[in-house]
């Protein structure tokens, strides 16, 4: 209404709203378009045009989830060194880094700097689950990590000292953008099976030497949450494309609901 | 969707070989020189399929002089039809590979994200007035088979003993598959996912029907359609057991801004009114390399492609490590299609 009674001053905040409000998946491949890779949320990605007429991904206008890669090996980096010998030893292997992504507000970077340097805030000895005394509007899950059954906490996965890093076993840091070294700590099998290339996923090129980008464990699974209630399910659940358009003529799909048999009477399912 | 103004050239538009041949008989009755006729004919340049387009050989018997030939008249007029440069390439198959697909239906979460992704890679038509989608996916309800269900369905009346349900009565999996479901989030509790595609068969029962022999198997495992020598007799469509085929039954909806312009002949260039088309495992990545747009958009990482003569592929580990299963293996066409469960 305001806006009405004073077009020129408030015109621009009203713009300004206008397009903060409109939704962000309104039309397909428009650029500055932010969608998202595997996890809503926490694998943003945003819309640019990487040669003329080409764009770094295509998103759903209905899900927002991207549908396509023009360039599969946009904004990754060399996976790095990894201790076993797998097909990353011999190929060109690339991952997009988690660390921009996880600390975008640059919270970790000044937890790490201000408090937890081991000195200020000493570092605690008792390594069993508690509940956390402080920062529960800051720490994600904080009162509901839902991860090793109530047997794991915080530092089990994250450095002592440096918030910025995830541990190893021995003490040693690990990065944020190489998870698969933490979670393959525990969890061996996947682990085994995510090196060969069955679990998980990889894009690029499929030949043997191509280039490949691997997509590492927190990627598709939040940590903080691989339980989810009771699903039980480390992925958690999506929105779906769009159906297929019904055949012409048929209004409903109700045909594909219906129990058959002369115990069933034909009912409908739900 | 912004619907497309294809449709003012339309009716100018000359695209499938049968709808030539017929009005160039006519033109030849009128005037008794149908090509002198047709090449005076005021139509706009940019809608007409040249002489040579139309009278070209069947793909697969061209020399490659004259397969580089139609590959260019292609580029030619799909880069003015769609105003940016179009390739149309025509890589044979490689050498010592034989492609090979796996699905593993227990991690499917059926997103239909691979469906999107098909289309937005293989520039299918789409919109409401003719919607093609390379990928089914299927809603499968979870079987309930219960102690009830033994004792009081699972034998049906007088008609013999059948443990565990009988065609009156299924005690498992009591729905056929869904194509229409849309719950808010997937996976959903009670149900399962099950894609299906062309399988790209070793002894395709599609190729056995083709007529005009247009639709044929590469040696690297991909059956591949050349759309200019169809004649849309969708005789492979009935001949197919796993529903992968699909009919142009009028002129595609190809909007000039979604159109992918790395094309291959024999993939996912754009189709004409009155041919049949299907999943060529992305024909135009797969040959150079790249991994189909519905492997790399998987989001649980389902979907597995590689080389079934290199033993290192993951394609092979699939097969030697999980649960594999072919769809109707009792049809003898030998899928390169796979289906595995952990």
């Amino acid at each position: 209404m305001t806006c009405y009674r004073f077009p020129q001053t408030l015109f621009g905040l009203c713009l300004l709203l206008f397009l903060i409000t409109t939704p962000l998946h309104g039309t397909e491949n428009q650029t500055d378009q932010e969608c998202f890779e595997s996890r809503d949320g926490m694998s943003q990605v945003k819309v640019e045009e990487i040669s003329p007429g080409l764009v770094n991904v295509k998103c759903s206008s209905t899900t927002g989830g991207v549908l396509w890669w023009g360039d599969p090996f946009a904004g990754t980096i060399p996976m790095g060194d990894m201790d076993i010998e797998a097909d990353y030893s011999t190929e060109e292997a690339v991952v997009k880094p988690r660390e921009p992504e996880l600390d975008k507000n640059k919270m970790l970077t000044i937890c790490s700097m201000a408090c937890h340097d081991g000195n200020y805030v000493p570092i605690p000895h008792s390594k069993s689950p508690r509940r956390l005394k402080m920062h529960l509007d800051t720490v994600p899950d904080a009162l509901n990590l839902k991860h090793g059954k109530g047997n794991i906490w915080c530092l089990d996965c994250h450095h002592l000292v440096e918030r910025t890093k995830l541990i190893d076993n021995f003490g040693y840091s690990i990065s944020f953008n190489q998870p698969q070294k933490l979670c393959g700590k525990c969890h061996g099998q996947v682990y085994r099976s995510w090196r060969d290339g069955l679990h998980g996923k990889r894009i690029g090129m499929w030949d043997k030497g191509g280039k490949k980008r691997w997509w590492v464990c927190t990627e598709c699974h939040n940590p903080h949450d691989v339980e989810q209630e009771e699903r039980n399910s480390g992925f958690a659940q999506l929105r779906p494309e769009p159906a297929p358009n019904l055949p012409k003529g048929m209004d409903n799909a109700n045909h594909e609901r219906m129990h058959h048999g002369p115990h069933s009477g034909g009912n409908a399912h739900e | 969707m912004p619907k497309q103004d294809s449709s003012k050239t339309k009716d100018n538009k000359l695209t499938s070989r049968r709808d030539f041949l017929r009005s160039a008989g006519n033109y030849t009755v009128a005037s008794l020189s149908g090509a002198a006729m047709l090449l005076s004919d005021p139509k706009p340049a940019k809608a007409n399929v040249t002489w040579e387009e139309h009278f070209q050989k069947n793909y697969r018997l061209m020399t490659d002089e004259e397969k580089q030939q139609a590959i260019e008249r292609l580029e030619t007029r799909y880069t003015e039809e769609y105003g940016k440069p179009v390739t149309v390439d025509g890589s044979p198959s490689m050498e010592g590979v034989l492609f090979g697909y796996a699905l593993n239906i227990q991690k499917c979460i059926g997103c239909r994200r691979c469906v999107k992704a098909c289309v937005a890679e293989n520039n299918q038509s789409r919109g409401d007035e003719q919607q093609i989608e390379w990928i089914r996916v299927l809603r499968m309800e979870k079987g309930k088979f219960s102690e009830a269900d033994r004792d009081q369905h699972g034998y049906p009346e007088s008609f013999g003993v059948q443990v565990g349900g009988n065609a009156y009565k299924p005690a498992g999996v009591v729905l056929e598959g869904q194509h229409y479901y849309e719950p808010d989030q997937v996976p959903e509790k009670d149900a399962f996912y099950f894609p299906m595609q062309c399988m790209q068969c070793e002894k395709p029962p599609c190729v056995k029907v083709c007529p005009v022999r247009t639709t044929y198997r590469d040696p690297d495992g991909i059956v591949v359609i050349d759309y200019n020598w169809c004649i849309g007799c969708r005789m492979c469509i009935g001949a197919c057991p796993y529903w992968a085929r699909r009919f142009n039954w009028g002129e595609p909806n190809l909007p000039k801004e979604e159109m992918n312009p790395v094309t291959h002949y024999l993939g996912n260039r754009p189709r004409m009114k009155g041919v049949v088309e299907k999943c060529s495992f992305c024909v135009q990545r797969t040959r150079k390399g790249r991994w189909t747009a519905c492997v790399e958009v998987c989001p649980v990482g389902a979907r597995k492609f590689g080389n079934l003569l290199d033993p290192n592929s993951e394609i092979r580990k699939v097969l030697a490590k999980k649960k594999v299963f072919r769809l109707r293996a009792d049809l003898n066409t030998y899928p390169k299609f796979f289906y595995y469960m952990d």
